[in-house]
């Protein structure tokens, strides 16, 4: 009887709702990155491994294709950011208002591409994004006289696939979240503003965004960490890990290619402890300046 | 509202289990009933599933039991039927075969995850020639060297194909299924038409291309009749090293460097080729193929589009005719390589895969025998032909009319003139190897992503810089 | 009140110009959305060699459009066989997968939400530290553990590692910051103990979160390919993403089966989110929130 109301004491209580959550760290989490990190020091063969310090480290420093997949990664993340979340929030916005009909069809529709597996969206945009004549961008830049492009050949068209695809598959899921959030939102704050005569926009700036404030931290979070993460997106829009001038290489990519085709696990743990230390970075940054460890919301 | 969760759980199972029995209703009995249970159910049902498997377990049930992965299901059709054959000619040593087909990538990965974990490897396995180093790099710890296995054979294997498969100690590793040596393809129809003359003419004409300048020389005249400046005679790859190693066994150079050696790209050859395709880019010889290279859909549109009329690929590049462009059949015949001086090797084996056997294998020898026999053997070349279309690499096939001039074989049928015929005037001694090691995917890849983009997209690039640079990339690495 | 009010706006002229732009805006949107997914359905209907000869060609050319790639994927083969097991298999390991990682992340998220204690801050601070992680170098040191722990070539070996996602476990956190902390005082001076209040008087407010969050999970799981891949060996136990990228050769690519099957694999998600969208537009009711 003793020991039930211990479990069922609120000091207690906590623990036992979190107590999957350590379980699932220490052994899926803990573990296993600290055997990365201890990796990230070695040089690992098939059939010996050595200690080799900082040398994997100081190597990655001075690895040019490295800072290409940085700099991609990044360049992806930060596009991303612009286009991701102001756009569905918008969409969702218009979504909630009352002059959208036939909502669960656009719903469902926009929710589709992220259902397509990226094996199927990766072949279809590769083939749409084709250097060829019948690749669906060059037949509208035919349309305009303009001759084909190799769109998957520069940088800047490279990316802009990149990030159609990316906009095509989340615009969607994005604006689901936000729709979520804004179910949330008490809806007797919008009356109140109707009463004093706020207009439309003045309801968004002043009731809707700062009440969405824990969805879009919510998604900004997933998303900086889904932009720095990205991978098999560009595997299939380039039908594999390489892309010309590396123009479609990213972090994980570059992690990909060293730990998996190249069998380097040591350096590829070097690149994913690195990319560990920039994702947190940016996150925690931007966690704190938003004000989300604060223990309690006003 | 509790209620409406819970309907709403229950509408969703009841979907999932629908459509579970939709799948089950056009083949598979059903056996699993409802298992929306727990964990462990889930287990259950999983292995429930496999009695109504589709079969891929082949061989006799009480024979000794072999495990194999491949990433091509045709590859594991090869062993199944090949364990059939040698379950009649040693039934004494019977086995019983369950091929296992991966997707390509993670089938590699999932192999040198189980090599370095020490366990869950299969008995054989299909590994691709780009990821034979990562592989091999495990030596006799991880590998049964196949040397003794394979000695009856090695007389008439051709010895470039078996190279390509040893490990850093000298022993051979790995199976092959072909050569895979580099030819060159030509549209004999198109060319026919456009120049005005009977195919035996233009056949004539191929056949007296022996250098890359009488090449050229067929490749203007054809292009001057044709007068079509959106034509092209041959398309040059961006996003595949073929002409590169083309050009490297010509000279007898290998940038890799094999084992002994350290890899040096800064090689006569390949600035050769590479200065030639500018050449080319800049005459309107040559185009750049589209999306890199021709084996890719771009690439097969581009030749049906009749873009381009001639490319060296390899053999097996045949079964891309067959497969993706039936409307072609008849057009094309296939030649040897032109080459830079009189004399030079005019091929070169490209792609491949080894199959190798694992140390974590319980019956080794049973199944290195069973691999070296299943692959290089008369009975094992014929079938590799019949069914995967390969050009195979037991030279002392290539001559017998079952394989050579059967016009019922699909490859044989497809072309103006007879593949191995191509393969006999090659030989066994002309046909190159470049080495596949560890810096290998260094080099190729930097060579793909960086040094033929910048020399043939902008040709007048300078190749010596270019490869230098190349060199410096291959040099951190080593 | 409110629906008086919009009875009376929806006959203005103005609101009906507003509901055409606005209606007329999605309506644009998911036809661009739609775009690939239509060629892709289109390619489905037209023989393999017509998608190298032509590209996604748009035109409805009925003459070369045939319901073969289909007759064959129903067609009861060997083919059609294999494609229906990792079809039942992937709706199996979904469906466990995403009602199990729903509970956990709920309860995770709720002791860390609705509840003032020490480690609070520090915990919540290590769940976001999970998400940060590429998986591809922790798959081996995890597929060690899972050799380890025996729990190689079963269903359970690939949802295990998952069932605790932090996304999930975050938006969840996220959605019940918005809940009023007075919901908890009330239950317990009502002598509701912890577990009760989560389970019921919380758990049901929720509601949307698991709604999003279920599909989102449904989604990942239905397409993962790597782990799996790792934890199971038989092809009998295979998913139909390991399965359709088997198709996918650097031999050749079989696009006959790839593209009808990849366009039918999307639909049991898609089942799954329309019924579960019900529950996202009915959202919370405001009764619960306000009382």
């Amino acid at each position: 009887m003793k020991g039930k109301n211990f479990l069922y004491s609120q000091k207690v209580a906590p623990y036992v709702f979190v107590l999957p959550f350590i379980l699932s760290f220490a052994f899926f989490w803990v573990y296993p990155l600290i055997t990365a990190f201890t990796m990230s020091f070695q040089d690992i063969g098939a059939i010996k491994t050595d200690w080799v310090g900082f040398a994997n480290y100081t190597k990655l420093l001075k690895d040019k294709v490295f800072m290409i997949a940085v700099a991609n990664s990044t360049k992806y993340m930060f596009f991303t950011l612009v286009l991701l979340i102001p756009f569905p929030m918008l969409f969702a916005v218009l979504m909630d208002s009352n002059i959208v009909k036939a909502k669960g069809v656009w719903k469902a529709v926009l929710y589709m591409p992220a259902l397509t597996s990226v094996v199927i969206s990766g072949t279809l945009f590769r083939l749409m994004f084709s250097e060829y004549k019948t690749g669906q961008m060059n037949l509208i830049t035919q349309a305009f006289g303009l001759g084909t492009y190799k769109w998957l050949k520069n940088g800047w068209s490279g990316m802009l696939a990149l990030l159609v695809l990316a906009c095509w598959r989340w615009t969607g899921v994005n604006m689901l979240y936000f729709i979520s959030g804004l179910k949330s939102i008490d809806s007797s704050l919008y009356e109140a503003a109707d009463i004093d005569g706020a207009s439309p926009v003045q309801k968004f700036l002043y009731v809707t965004l700062p009440l969405l404030k824990p969805t879009t931290i919510y998604v900004l979070t997933i998303s900086v960490y889904a932009g720095l993460s990205m991978f098999l997106e560009s595997y299939m829009l380039w039908a594999g890990n390489s892309s010309p001038n590396n123009i479609g290489l990213t972090i994980v990519g570059y992690l990909y290619k060293r730990g998996i085709e190249k069998n380097d696990m040591g350096y590829a743990c070097a690149v994913g402890v690195v990319l560990l230390i920039v994702a947190l970075i940016i996150n925690f940054a931007q966690l704190i300046l938003n004000g989300t460890f604060k223990k309690e919301e006003d | 509202m509790k209620k409406k969760l819970i309907s709403s759980i229950m509408s969703v199972a009841m979907a999932a289990s629908l459509l579970a029995g939709c799948g089950s209703a056009s083949g598979t009995p059903e056996s699993t009933g409802s298992s929306d249970g727990g964990n462990t159910e889930a287990t259950e049902s999983g292995e429930a599933a496999a009695e109504e498997t589709p079969n891929s377990t082949f061989g006799d049930a009480n024979g000794t039991h072999l495990e194999m992965w491949t990433f091509v299901e045709l590859h594991g059709q090869h062993y199944q039927d090949m364990a059939e054959i040698w379950n009649e000619q040693n039934p004494d040593r019977t086995i019983e075969i369950t091929c296992t087909t991966y997707p390509y990538g993670d089938m590699h990965t999932k192999l040198l995850t189980s090599l370095e974990a020490g366990t869950g490897a299969p008995d054989i396995c299909d590994v691709e020639v780009g990821q034979f180093p990562n592989v091999v790099a495990g030596l006799d710890q991880w590998l049964v060297p196949l040397d003794d296995y394979a000695k009856d054979y090695m007389p008439t294997m051709v010895p470039a194909r078996m190279q390509t498969y040893q490990g850093e100690d000298g022993h051979y590793y790995g199976a092959p299924y072909h050569v895979g040596a580099a030819a060159m393809y030509y549209n004999v129809a198109a060319m026919s038409e456009a120049m005005g003359l009977s195919q035996e003419d233009v056949i004539a004409k191929i056949d007296g291309v022996k250098t890359w300048s009488d090449y050229e020389t067929l490749g203007k005249e054809y292009l001057t009749a044709l007068g079509d400046d959106s034509k092209h005679f041959t398309s040059v790859d961006t996003g595949g090293t073929d002409w590169l190693w083309l050009a490297m066994a010509e000279y007898g150079d290998d940038w890799t460097g094999g084992f002994d050696n350290p890899a040096n790209c800064k090689l006569e050859s390949v600035s050769k080729m590479l200065k030639m395709q500018q050449g080319w880019l800049k005459d309107g010889f040559a185009e750049i193929s589209p999306d890199g290279h021709v084996d890719c859909e771009a690439g097969f549109q581009n030749i049906m589009d009749r873009n381009i009329v001639s490319f060296p690929k390899a053999l097996w590049y045949m079964s891309r005719f067959t497969n993706y462009m039936p409307e072609e059949k008849g057009n094309w015949y296939i030649a040897k390589c032109p080459v830079f001086e009189d004399g030079q090797k005019c091929s070169v084996g490209i792609g491949g895969t080894g199959t190798v056997v694992t140390q974590q294998s319980q019956n080794k020898e049973l199944a290195a025998e069973f691999l070296c026999w299943a692959k290089m053997s008369d009975e094992g070349e014929q079938h590799i032909w019949d069914k995967l279309g390969f050009d195979v690499c037991n030279t002392a096939m290539w001559t017998k009319d079952s394989i050579a001039h059967d016009d019922n074989n699909q490859y044989n049928a497809f072309f103006i003139n007879y593949p191995y015929d191509v393969l006999n005037d090659i030989g066994m001694d002309n046909i190159g190897k470049i080495s596949v090691v560890k810096i290998s995917p260094t080099i190729n890849e930097y060579v793909c992503t960086t040094t033929l983009n910048q020399v043939l997209e902008d040709p007048d690039y300078s190749v010596d810089d270019s490869l230098q640079e190349l060199q410096d990339a291959v040099d951190m690495e080593q | 009140m409110e629906k008086n009010k919009q009875r009376d706006l929806s006959h203005t002229p103005s609101h009906i110009v507003a509901t055409v732009l606005g209606t007329g805006f999605f309506l644009i949107l998911s036809a661009i959305i739609c775009f690939p997914v239509f060629a892709g359905l289109l390619a489905s209907f037209r023989p393999g060699t017509e998608l190298i000869r032509r590209g996604l060609a748009l035109d409805l050319d009925v003459s070369t459009m045939t319901l073969d790639n289909y007759i064959y994927l129903f067609g009861g083969n060997q083919d059609s066989k294999k494609y229906f097991m990792w079809y039942k298999n992937s709706l199996i390991i979904t469906f466990l997968s995403v009602l199990l990682t729903l509970l956990i992340c709920y309860f995770v998220a709720y002791g860390l939400t609705m509840y003032k204690f020490k480690l609070q801050n520090f915990l919540f601070t290590l769940v976001l530290a999970t998400m940060m992680v590429p998986f591809e170098i922790l798959m081996l040191p995890m597929y060690k553990e899972i050799i380890a722990f025996g729990l190689i070539d079963t269903y359970t070996g690939v949802i295990i590692t998952g069932l605790c996602s932090a996304s999930t476990i975050f938006f969840f956190r996220q959605y019940m910051m918005g809940l009023p902390k007075d919901l908890l005082s009330a239950a317990r001076i009502d002598g509701a103990n912890e577990y009760y209040i989560s389970v019921a008087i919380i758990m049901p407010l929720v509601k949307p979160a698991f709604a999003s969050m279920g599909i989102l999970c449904a989604m990942g799981s239905w397409n993962a390919i790597l782990w799996p891949l790792l934890v199971l060996k038989g092809a009998e136990k295979f998913t139909l993403p390991i399965g359709l990228n088997t198709l996918l050769t650097p031999y050749g690519n079989n696009y006959d089966v790839l593209i009808a099957g990849s366009m039918f694999g999307i639909l049991p998600i898609f089942i799954i989110f329309l019924i579960f969208q019900k529950y996202i537009i009915d959202g919370m009711t405001a009764g619960a929130v306000k009382g």
